[in-house]
């Protein structure tokens, strides 16, 4: 039997059943494998591109009309997504088309406007102002902040254009400010920075726990994996806040913020006293355990204490411990809430040592698993040339810099012998006139940027401030000396690597708006005007340098030597890293640690802990409240360049700032939904409208950090190790206002 | 100079070179999509959907399966692309209930589309047809070019569904995917759901009846309109437990409604008119005035209705909807009262002018306030408080008293007259009077949305308003001269637009519930 209805009837005089308007909806079968599609939209040809918004990398199958997109839809046969997408990868097309795109270079006139300027007159320009501050200062007073939205290609050549060609000393990327702190994490931990899962450890967990992650909204397709999952798995969320995630979890523990360091050094005590240990693995795979027990021991880390400190039930965490040593398949996740954190990189550690005790690496359903949040974080950390060498190797390293001078066929000594300076330290250098040019490339300081009304005033001090972005309506371009239109996802080639280490190809299928030009082609004119472009001869199109960087990953943990083309990766449905060349064979899914030896010199993991430390800045009596603040909706993405310029993703949330409040707290202070009320820091003061939540809980306000005020109250505290910002904790006073 | 960045073309400098390269899309390459394509993963659809029609009785309707809904938002977006919507439409939406559970912060998406109800309320509003209850299926379907876009069936449909479109001049609506059903698909919102929290069953429309029309009963989700008026088919599933007290995310928050200015036109202007013909009929003995002025009134009201149509070249169909469209029959009612109106003030200017039998006149008056009553019945049967018969009632029946005390008065000077407008204007003050009170209310019913409307979104109306009326008709009354008089009644006339005005602005709009707002 199969559902059997239609056709609709024939027009009568009195009755329309068809006409213009009806034939406006029609669909036809779209080919391609697509199904139904709207007959108006209808492709005569489709491809796959890695979406360009987060660190899932689902693949998107865009609908083609002479060559040009005209819609897409979810790719069914890729291993990421499996035929799923969020809004905002479905809405991936809408912000080509927004009014407010970059077409053409603008430059600060002698009037202070911004003035449409010839590429020509732009590129002479940037040279010669960032070429002045060179002379005088030197290459460690120019400087660059990048992205995790470019291809891996593109911040291979910014890195290496800014680094080896122009000569700077210091640059970062926005990935400071989501993925640093796992970087770190992994490297003290594991000897590399390597996420060990694949996505198909989410359908293959006992027990899935999920330390400051809301991934039902921040990851949607990631928790269409979790839905997948078949052996009706114990889902733990650990998050202050009643979050979606913690609905759909089987437990959830409202743990007080910035309690976790203490919560999970618990944890991994319980295991010890009930001898929930994996000994075979802690003995053959990782070292200094036994200083990890004592420190454990030796420190009040008791359940008492934790219980007290967490505002969590004893039971609650016991339980939580015999979950994790219940020699089950258990995978441990997080996400911001670890990250963004003063003390992250030791809570981040703190997560993976309770995975190395119970010898949960390295096997199916298991592992401690950072999830990334830009669509190409990865990407940045193994090849923006900023923190790492390229192909994460070190500047430090003779060896490594002969090694990539080699490859690249440079003078060693073009390279830098010393780190960069990080996000913040660069800022403060600005601050201090040590830094005088700043190039900002996809990425929007002035809205995302902790502390925000210090950054406005360093901006003052900025000699020269050129933009690249691909509208000049962001909060940064409009402050910028020069910027540069920038082609968008879609418009431009190259691959992203993705959460699991897959890398996948993005490509070109709508022309750039005006004088727009692909990140890539901007670099090469920039090169060719620093008058450095010989350096860059083997550079001539993305996949040329991605062979390029697939050679530098030679002998790497990363090793993608492999992958000869982008045919390869498309033809096998993205690849994740490692893949050393000779490799013929190969699963679409796969983790790391399976024989149990990590990238330390001895192939062993370690313990990495020290004593927890102190808030930045606790409440008190004058700023009372915490303020956490995260992802909105799914349909928002970071500081909403892109995502406010689709009408049906705008449809899905807020349209202005809106602070999550319990009703609890709102009536004790006599604010009710909508109010408009003040929320006031140290460092600023801001009104939203009150939503009143019972699932923020008491003393804590959220506030979705999509909305530029927000970061008008964050403090400016860093975790020590990774330097990345501490976005999900302030004090912060609130009060009912007279109005909006 | 670098040879990599020169162009073979001479002359083309790098920029030229690079801003070309820029412009060239590649052809893709088909031939990796169709590798990939071996229509297994429709499959994964195959349980979502029946296997077979519904039996005779039953109908097709949407499960959603509460604890798979996380509020990715997907489904809107998907039906949005796969369906070829506008820009700015969707067809789907995805709002949030709140609450506590047994204590704890309770919270859970929703996501909402058309119910394809039993007794639909667009389908029994719309004047001319443009809905169909599919009889195989159950789907309510919408002939788009049957439509004449009068939106009455966004103001009948208790789920805010019906989507009005400028650029078409129509209403547009899910179909439940009607034509990828008809060939094996899932509908797109299913196909796109990445929890599969969305399915399509099948359900009996009795026992679905039954249990509907209870009102003892709760709503079939927490802060939904309830199911005893449209009968929606939609079910919403979850093992856990679901507070039945838990509000919208969007309770409180205030929604103006569209004012829909030809309405209020319309509206004020015929009941008016039918007024003043009452008032030529009653006291003035068929004076030419009062005719005259009723039917320019009647005349500019009735004009002003067509503007409200996106598609008033389908109107001519208005007479379908007779047997179950209020809409229908004020067309039809109105439609003989304006000819008889018409016939009534021409005769004034010929010999016939005293052969008309007093009969006819009466007829013609009482033809008009059937028109009135037809009226009233168009937004007492969308079931919103504000709207509610004896409101309308007082409102619409109010205004006509109004224009028949002071046409009478001011032609006649007959005590009655002004004691008829006296008791309108201030029958009126107390319904909105009682009506601001609802403000106090510690539940935020529709009653009290509709009050704070008025109160803090528009008050400065609400003190036109009843300025213009107390000063209207104070000069009506107290200062017989005829310019005065006049002028009173073009300000009584501006009073009762202005209330027209907050009626539709200030009406509680029932819908699903909705996400923050702010």
């Amino acid at each position: 039997m199969k559902i059997h209805i239609g056709p609709k009837p024939q027009n009568t005089p009195l009755r329309q059943w068809d006409g213009p308007m009806t034939r406006e909806l029609v669909q036809r079968p779209g080919e391609f494998g697509l199904g139904s599609v709207p007959e108006v939209k209808a492709p005569d040809a489709t491809t796959e591109s890695v979406c360009g918004y987060c660190a899932t990398g689902c693949s998107l199958k865009v609908h083609l009309k002479d060559d040009v997109a005209i819609n897409l839809s979810a790719d069914k046969s890729y291993p990421v997504n499996i035929g799923m997408a969020c809004p905002k990868g479905w809405e991936s097309l809408a912000p080509l088309a927004a009014t407010d795109r970059a077409t053409t270079p603008l430059l600060r006139n002698s009037a202070g406007e911004l003035e449409p300027v010839s590429w020509e007159v732009a590129l002479k320009e940037m040279v010669s102002r960032f070429g002045k501050i060179k002379d005088e200062a030197g290459g460690e007073s120019l400087s660059w902040l990048s992205t995790g939205q470019i291809p891996s290609e593109e911040m291979a050549f910014l890195g290496s254009l800014c680094k080896f060609g122009i000569g700077m000393l210091h640059g970062d990327g926005n990935t400071r400010q989501c993925m640093a702190t796992a970087v770190v994490a992994y490297k003290g931990s594991f000897g590399f920075d390597a996420p060990p899962y694949s996505y198909a450890d989410f359908e293959e967990s006992d027990v899935l726990v999920f330390v400051g992650s809301n991934l039902c909204i921040t990851h949607p397709i990631m928790w269409q994996r979790v839905m997948r999952n078949k052996r009706k798995p114990e889902i733990v969320v650990i998050d202050p806040r009643r979050t979606e995630t913690a609905m759909a979890a089987t437990r959830h523990l409202p743990l007080s913020p910035k309690s976790d360091l203490v919560l999970f050094y618990a944890v991994a005590r319980l295991l010890i006293e009930n001898d929930w240990l994996d000994h075979d693995f802690i003995n053959a795979s990782t070292n200094d355990f036994d200083d990890f027990k004592r420190f454990l021991l030796e420190n009040d880390f008791s359940l008492e204490t934790a219980a007290k400190q967490t505002g969590l039930e004893e039971d609650s965490i016991f339980d939580l411990a015999r979950l994790i040593g219940s020699g089950k398949r258990v995978s441990i996740w997080w996400t911001m809430g670890v990250n963004q954190s003063y003390e992250g990189t030791r809570v981040a550690q703190s997560l993976i040592n309770l995975a190395l005790m119970t010898g949960n690496i390295g096997k199916p359903g298991s592992g401690a698993n950072s999830i990334t949040g830009q669509c190409n974080a990865m990407g940045s950390r193994l090849f923006s040339n900023s923190t790492n060498l390229l192909g994460g190797h070190k500047f430090t390293s003779e060896e490594h810099r002969q090694k990539v001078a080699g490859i690249l066929d440079i003078p060693v000594d073009r390279i830098p012998q010393e780190d960069s300076w990080s996000y913040d330290r660069i800022l403060e250098g600005v601050e201090q006139g040590k830094i005088r040019g700043l190039w900002i490339v996809a990425t929007n300081t002035a809205h995302s940027w902790i502390n925000q009304n210090r950054w406005n005033r360093l901006r003052e001090k900025l000699d020269f401030l050129v933009v690249q972005d691909m509208y000049h309506s962001t909060e940064t371009a409009q402050m910028a000396d020069l910027v540069l239109p920038a082609a968008g996802w879609g418009e431009k080639e190259g691959t992203f690597i993705n959460s699991e280490r897959r890398i996948g190809r993005t490509r070109k299928v709508s022309r750039s708006p005006g004088q727009a030009l692909a990140d890539f082609h901007i670099f090469q004119l920039v090169a060719h005007y620093w008058g450095c472009g010989d350096m860059f001869k083997r550079w001539t199109s993305p996949e040329e340098v991605f062979k390029l960087l697939t050679e530098l990953t030679e002998n790497q943990p990363c090793d993608i030597t492999g992958i000869p083309s982008y045919e390869k990766l498309e033809e096998s449905g993205g690849i994740q890293w490692p893949l050393p060349s000779g490799t013929n064979e190969f699963e679409k899914e796969r983790r790391l640690f399976e024989d149990g030896k990590f990238f330390h010199p001895d192939q062993r993991a370690r313990f990495v802990y020290s004593e927890p430390q102190p808030l930045a800045e606790p409440t008190d009596k004058e700023f009372p409240f915490t303020l956490l603040t995260g992802r909105g909706s799914s349909s928002q993405w970071h500081t909403q360049t892109r995502t406010s310029k689709s009408d049906v993703l705008r449809k899905l949330y807020p349209a202005n700032v809106y602070v999550e409040i319990n009703p609890e707290d709102a009536q004790r202070l006599g604010i009710k939904s909508e109010d408009p009320i003040t929320i006031r820091s140290r460092r600023g003061s801001i009104i939203a409208s009150a939503h009143l939540t019972p699932i923020t809980p008491v003393g804590s306000v959220f506030a979705p950090m999509h909305y530029r005020e927000v970061n008008q109250l964050t403090l400016s505290s860093f975790d020590p190790h990774s330097r990345q910002p501490s976005y999900k904790a302030c004090a912060v006073e609130i009060r009912k206002a007279d109005r909006f | 100079m670098i040879s990599e960045l020169q162009s073979p073309i001479d002359d083309e400098t790098p920029i030229d070179r690079l801003l070309r390269e820029q412009n060239r899309l590649q052809t893709p390459v088909a031939k990796f999509s169709e590798k990939f394509d071996s229509g297994e993963a429709d499959a994964n659809f195959r349980e979502l959907i029946p296997l077979e029609n519904p039996k005779p009785g039953e109908q097709f309707a949407f499960e959603v399966d509460l604890d798979r809904c996380t509020g990715c938002k997907a489904c809107v977006a998907g039906c949005h692309s796969l369906n070829g919507l506008e820009e700015n439409e969707t067809w789907r939406d995805v709002g949030l209930i709140q609450g506590l559970s047994n204590g704890k912060g309770y919270q859970q998406t929703v996501t909402t589309a058309c119910h394809h109800c039993v007794d639909a309320g667009c389908l029994n509003g719309c004047p001319v047809n443009a809905y169909e209850k599919d009889p195989v299926t159950g789907i309510v379907l919408h002939l788009d070019d049957q439509c004449i876009g009068c939106q009455y069936c966004v103001l009948k449909c208790p789920y805010d569904v019906p989507k009005y479109s400028e650029r078409l001049g129509i209403v547009r609506k899910c179909d439940m995917c009607y034509s990828r059903l008809s060939v094996g698909e899932a509908p797109a919102c299913v196909q796109s759901c990445p929890t599969e929290a969305i399915r399509i069953v099948t359900v009996d429309k009795e026992s679905l009846t039954k249990e509907s029309v209870d009102p003892s009963k709760p709503a079939f989700l927490p802060a939904a309109p309830h199911q005893s008026y449209t009968l929606p088919t939609t079910s919403y599933v979850s093992d856990r437990d679901v507070p039945a007290d838990a509000k919208a995310g969007d309770e409180t928050v205030l929604r103006p409604q569209h004012p829909h200015w030809p309405l209020i036109i319309m509206l004020t202007l015929t009941q008016a008119s039918v007024g003043v013909t009452g008032a030529a009929v009653a006291w003035s003995g068929f004076g030419v005035g009062l005719f005259v002025a009723s039917s320019l009134l009647a005349g500019v009201g009735l004009a002003a209705s067509v503007l409200h149509l996106g598609q008033p070249l389908r109107a001519w169909r208005v007479f379908l909807g007779l047997t179950h469209s209020w809409l229908s029959r004020e067309i039809v009612v109105f439609g003989a009262f304006a000819p008889m109106l018409f016939l009534l003030t021409g005769l004034q200017f010929t010999t016939l002018q005293d052969k008309v039998p007093g009969a006819f006149g009466w007829l013609a008056f009482l033809v008009g306030l059937t028109g009135v009553f037809t009226s009233v019945m168009i937004y007492a049967d969308t079931q919103r408080a504000f709207w509610k018969f004896e409101r309308s009632a007082l409102r619409f029946f109010g205004t006509t008293l109004i224009a028949m005390g002071a046409g009478g008065w001011i032609v006649s000077g007959h005590i009655s007259a002004a004691l008829w407008l006296v008791a309108g204007v201030l029958a009126k003050f107390c319904l909105d009077a009682l009506g601001w009170l609802d403000a106090l209310d510690n539940e935020f019913t529709p009653d009290k949305h509709s009050a704070l409307i008025q109160l803090t979104r528009e008050p400065e109306v609400v003190v036109v308003r009843w300025l213009l009326s107390f000063i209207g008709a104070a000069m009506v009354l107290f200062i017989p001269t005829i310019p005065y008089a006049l002028g009173g009644a073009v300000l009584l006339l501006g009073g009762e637009i202005a209330e027209r005005y907050l009626f539709f602005r200030a009406v509680a709009a029932s819908k699903m519930p909705g996400g923050i707002r702010a």
